[in-house]
């Protein structure tokens, strides 16, 4: 990760899609805005009053709040001793500790803290800014704690992933610590906050229910997806660019007259897209018998356009979300009743467990169309070009590829099975759905970078023949980055360009020839 | 321990397994013999070139005249596999699948060919294949990059764990490589990629089963079940095999107890239809290892030689595999939704009749709630993975390869629902166990609760030692994830049932 200097305000209102990459991918410095610290503060007064016994119900018994001083879930109805509150947070921490299986990448677990973090901001939550100050220093130090990917149903949002980082954040015994990553190196989440020297805290009043309620593993890995999947959709129109040319395809479908009367604004932006990608190109519209292409090229806009438009739909998800609150309850101190605890569900993953669903739908029909005029570039009775061994496997390749994202992108959020004692009878599946669209994305990339591989040698071959081929600016941006790759193993120039792509090279190329 | 003998016939999912876990190999002398005589007979029918018309199968046109060259380009051609390594005990079973492939003697193949594998199998060179790309049809690509290492053409292979260039790791062994034409067609050729998952997947999934019923029997105790659902006359009446068998092991494991009893009233299903959905599973189980077994030792290539001449069919198409791969993650997935629905009883306090959650206390403790919520969340992982993969194919190589079986996914998936599946069991297991452990107590763990207390059987009070072992009791809230860890560990390893 490159080091950047950048400081980040929190405030619970404010974080953009841009702000979760640079924290997470960057090293951007996050802090909490001196407004929030505020607002945190009042609500934390509040908890603080019901959990010392100080504010009392119509009968003088202490005020119930839940997961203040009753137990969890559908323990709720036990009412918790005064003197037991705070082992109340310290044991949610450890027996929500629940995770399995491979551990989630340490860009994300940094999303994860950072929108925890922003979502405690907003000052609804009832915690000590303490805490979020302790987030951003462990972001700051790189202190990252080993999260285990699965076993949330994203419903009360991600209990386990969260409570994983809990162990770390929240003192206790060197077992009790969980895991952490420090400088590359693994280790105790005691030893690594030690070495870090960050103080880790005695959790207060539903500071453990604050920290652990809401879907923010779920929101991080959509997050970032949702970044990448936008650098695809651009690489995804290069590389259809450069198949358009080399089967010469006929741009009247990208004509903006067309797309107007199907007015979807991402058909509407593709369409444009491809034609600024395609200006100047002397092999597109040179074959004068041929009236419309196949739908791989004819529809690409439309397709990619609807993958624009669901693209659209799921950032403005992910947007709400990461300035959202989303733990339970929260504490509205400028409301009427003496009770300032709203039990509500914001907790929930549906929210962005559909669009992380409809994501890897979106990536998954980007993938498939592409494979498509991979297949066309490789045979040769439809591109009317000679195929070669090196291109024809991949897509072969490609076509395992596509198979991979439409066993994924079957909907995750559409199960649900019930869960304790039936108080949390219907769950979002949340985290299951957001990690298999950042699975598919990257199959897709892969399906992409073949397509970009296969389009780019006939465009070399085509350009041999014809040394005055006349390209459009994107096989002209990409095309001197692809010379001297070493072709003959198809799998070497596949990771090759898969590497251009994830580090965005055509695209800048691109940027640079036709801003 | 000796080595496994491939010969061609013989091979079963438990030899593959030892050799994926690292057991030496050995080419069987008769196997050697035929491969012998089908080199042989392919010469007297006159075919040589076969890379040549493979080449114009592929791509149309001539390859490099260069015969050698020709080889290599085509093999190298082929390796267009993308993605993280696939893990070494796949690759393994994938080598040692294939020489097999060879040895049934019907590939034109010379012993070295198989040799070649054997050799690199046993000096513990792993190529590094890309774990993505294989539709489990003809070339296949994941052979290729298997091939690409056995030739010595270049790429790079695991030496006890170390990831070198191939060319460097091939300097172990004492000869190299040169393949014929048919050779070079013959190491690629066929699902043999999905056959090796496949095989792994069985291995595993018989454990899992096994573990799930000894995890289910655990539950009996806890729920104190009506024995009456396990009647041999019953499962008899019906005539499956599979619940038949899983209803004597349960009814085994029970013996001597006091908890479970004949004549109750009758459970609800996840625990009285157990036998009927592990048996199902069990029988399952069965069909699928019957076809991998097959497919071990098929000639899952093409062409293939025999007496009467040379022939062009489709027995590298990985269907069988891919179907029969297909089902075992169906089957898994319902023993995982069975085992959920259990967890689901033994954590909830008004259906077990023990404290919410297996602890007793004020609510401080949340014991093992999220034990369950897990499940749930690997459940419907398993649910989603259980989606098949077979139904889809997707037309490549220029119309020539235009229906594909995406075995290999459908292994892959398979092995990822078992795995998955490992788990859950792992926390059946545990909440059964912690159960248990109120029952011994009976009603001494406090509270206006009333347990009955009483003895559990011969077998799940073995099996209760050994979470005991691994795990302690659960008194107060402690990090669960650990505990998960070591009994998903212990079911892997096949220590349950």
């Amino acid at each position: 990760m490159s080091q950047s200097s950048s400081t980040i305000q929190l405030d619970g209102q404010s974080l953009t899609l841009a702000d979760v990459v640079a924290v997470a991918r960057l090293g951007a410095r996050p802090r909490l805005a001196e407004h929030a610290r505020l607002e945190m503060g009042r609500s934390h007064d509040w908890v603080m009053r019901a959990a010392s016994g100080d504010l009392r119900d119509a009968t003088g018994a202490p005020l119930p709040v839940y997961g203040v001083n009753t137990g969890y879930g559908s323990l709720a109805r036990k009412r918790i001793e005064l003197s037991d509150i705070r082992a109340l947070s310290s044991n949610l921490i450890r027996s929500h500790a629940a995770g399995v299986g491979p551990e989630v990448d340490s860009e994300v677990v940094r999303a994860m803290m950072l929108l925890r973090a922003n979502a405690l901001a907003k000052g609804a939550s009832g915690c000590r800014p303490l805490l979020v100050d302790t987030l951003c220093a462990m972001l700051e130090a790189g202190v990252i704690p080993a999260v285990p990917s699965q076993g949330s149903c994203g419903s009360s949002g991600d209990l386990a992933p969260l409570a994983h980082l809990g162990l770390v954040l929240f003192d206790g015994p060197e077992e009790a610590s969980g895991h952490a990553r420090l400088g590359g190196e693994r280790m105790t989440g005691k030893a690594a906050m030690e070495q870090a020297g960050i103080e880790r805290l005695s959790p207060g009043p539903k500071e453990g229910l604050a920290v652990t309620n809401g879907a923010q593993l779920t929101c991080a890995i959509t997050a970032l997806a949702c970044h990448d999947a936008d650098a695809l959709v651009h690489d995804a129109e290069i590389a259809a660019a450069l198949s358009w040319e080399a089967l010469r395809g006929v741009t009247r479908a990208l004509h903006p007259a067309v797309h107007q009367l199907r007015p979807f604004p991402g058909a509407i932006a593709s369409a444009a897209s491809l034609r600024r990608m395609l200006s100047g190109s002397s092999l597109v519209d040179s074959d004068a018998d041929k009236v419309q292409d196949a739908y791989s090229l004819r529809c690409a806009p439309i397709v990619l356009g609807a993958v624009r438009d669901a693209l659209e739909y799921v950032r403005s998800q992910v947007l709400v979300e990461l300035n959202a609150v989303t733990d339970n309850p929260v504490i509205l101190v400028d409301t009427e009743p003496a009770n300032k605890a709203y039990s509500a569900g914001l907790f929930h993953g549906e929210p962005i467990g559909f669009a992380a669903d409809h994501l890897k739908l979106a990536m998954s029909e980007l993938a498939a169309l592409s494979e498509r005029r991979t297949y066309r570039l490789t045979t040769s009775s439809l591109s009317a070009m000679v195929a070669s061994l090196p291109d024809v496997m991949p897509q072969t390749t490609a076509a395992a590829l596509v198979a991979t994202c439409r066993q994924l992108s079957l909907p995750a959020s559409a199960d649900s099975i019930p869960t304790c004692e039936d108080q949390e009878d219907f769950v979002a599946m949340s985290t299951t759905a957001a990690r298999r669209a950042s699975e598919v994305l990257v199959h897709a990339r892969r399906v992409v970078a073949i397509e970009t591989v296969v389009a780019a040698r006939s465009l070399q071959r085509i350009r041999q023949a014809a040394p005055d081929t006349v390209f459009g600016p994107a096989a002209a941006a990409v095309l001197p980055l692809m010379e001297g790759a070493e072709a003959r193993v198809p799998a070497d120039l596949i990771d090759f360009v898969d590497t251009q792509l994830r580090n965005r090279t055509f695209a800048h190329a691109l940027e640079r020839r036709a801003p | 321990m000796s080595p496994v003998v491939l010969d061609g016939r013989t091979l079963d999912v438990a030899q593959l397994a030892a050799i994926s876990a690292g057991a030496q190999v050995t080419l069987d002398d008769e196997a050697a013999a035929r491969m012998r005589a089908s080199v042989e007979l392919y010469q007297q029918h006159g075919h040589t070139d076969v890379v040549r018309q493979k080449w114009a199968w592929i791509v149309g046109g001539t390859p490099p005249i260069d015969r050698d060259t020709a080889i290599r380009v085509f093999i190298e051609g082929h390796c267009a596999g993308v993605g993280e390594p696939l893990p070494i005990a796949v690759v393994r079973a994938t080598m040692a699948s294939r020489a097999n492939v060879l040895a049934t003697g019907f590939s034109g193949c010379r012993p070295d060919a198989a040799r070649a594998l054997v050799a690199m199998l046993n000096a513990h060179i792993t190529p590094v294949v890309p774990a993505e790309g294989s539709v489990g049809a003809a070339g296949c690509t994941s052979l290729a990059h298997i091939a690409r290492v056995v030739c010595g053409y270049g790429g790079e292979a695991y030496v006890s764990g170390e990831r070198v260039p191939a060319v460097e790791a091939l300097r172990k062994l004492e000869t190299a490589f040169c393949p014929t034409e048919k050779e070079a067609l013959s190491l690629i050729n066929g699902s043999t990629l999905a056959a090796a998952t496949a095989a792994l997947a069985v291995d595993a999934a018989a454990r899992y089963l096994r573990a799930a019923d000894a995890a289910a029997a655990l539950s009996l105790e806890v729920c104190r079940a009506d024995l009456n659902s396990f009647a041999p006359e019953a499962h008899e009446a019906r005539g499956h095999a599979g619940p038949a068998k899983v209803a004597a092991r349960l009814r085994d494991q029970v013996r001597g107890s006091e908890l479970v009893a004949e004549g109750r009233k009758p459970d609800s299903f996840a625990i009285r239809c157990t036998p009927a959905v592990h048996g199902a599973a069990w029988d399952a189980l069965a069909y699928v290892r019957s076809v991998v077994d097959t497919e071990l030792n098929a000639a899952v290539d093409n062409p293939l030689v025999f007496e009467s001449g040379v022939v062009e069919a489709g027995n590298f198409h990985g269907a069988a595999v891919g179907l029969a791969m297909d089902h075992l993650k169906v089957a898994l997935a319902q023993v995982a939704t069975i085992a959920d629905r259990r967890i689901y009883r033994l954590t909830y306090g008004e259906l077990s009749g023990l404290p919410s959650f297996l602890v007793p206390g004020t609510g401080v403790n949340s014991g093992l709630m999220l034990a369950q919520y897990t499940a749930a969340s690997l459940t419907s992982e398993c649910r989603g993975l259980a989606q098949p993969a077979s139904v889809q194919a997707i037309p490549t190589v220029q119309h020539h390869e235009d229906h594909v079986p995406m075995a290999t996914l459908a292994a892959r998936t398979a092995a990822r629902v078992a795995d998955l599946l490992a788990d859950v069991v792992a926390i059946e297991l545990l909440c059964a166990a912690q159960g248990l452990d109120l029952r011994l107590d009976g009603d001494t763990v406090g509270g206006n609760l009333t347990i009955p207390a009483g003895r559990p059987g011969i077998g799940t009070r073995a099996t209760w030692q050994t979470v005991r072992v691994l795990v302690d009791r659960w008194i107060e809230d402690r990090v669960l994830h650990t505990d998960l860890a070591a009994l998903g560990t212990a079911v892997r390893e096949g220590r349950f049932g």
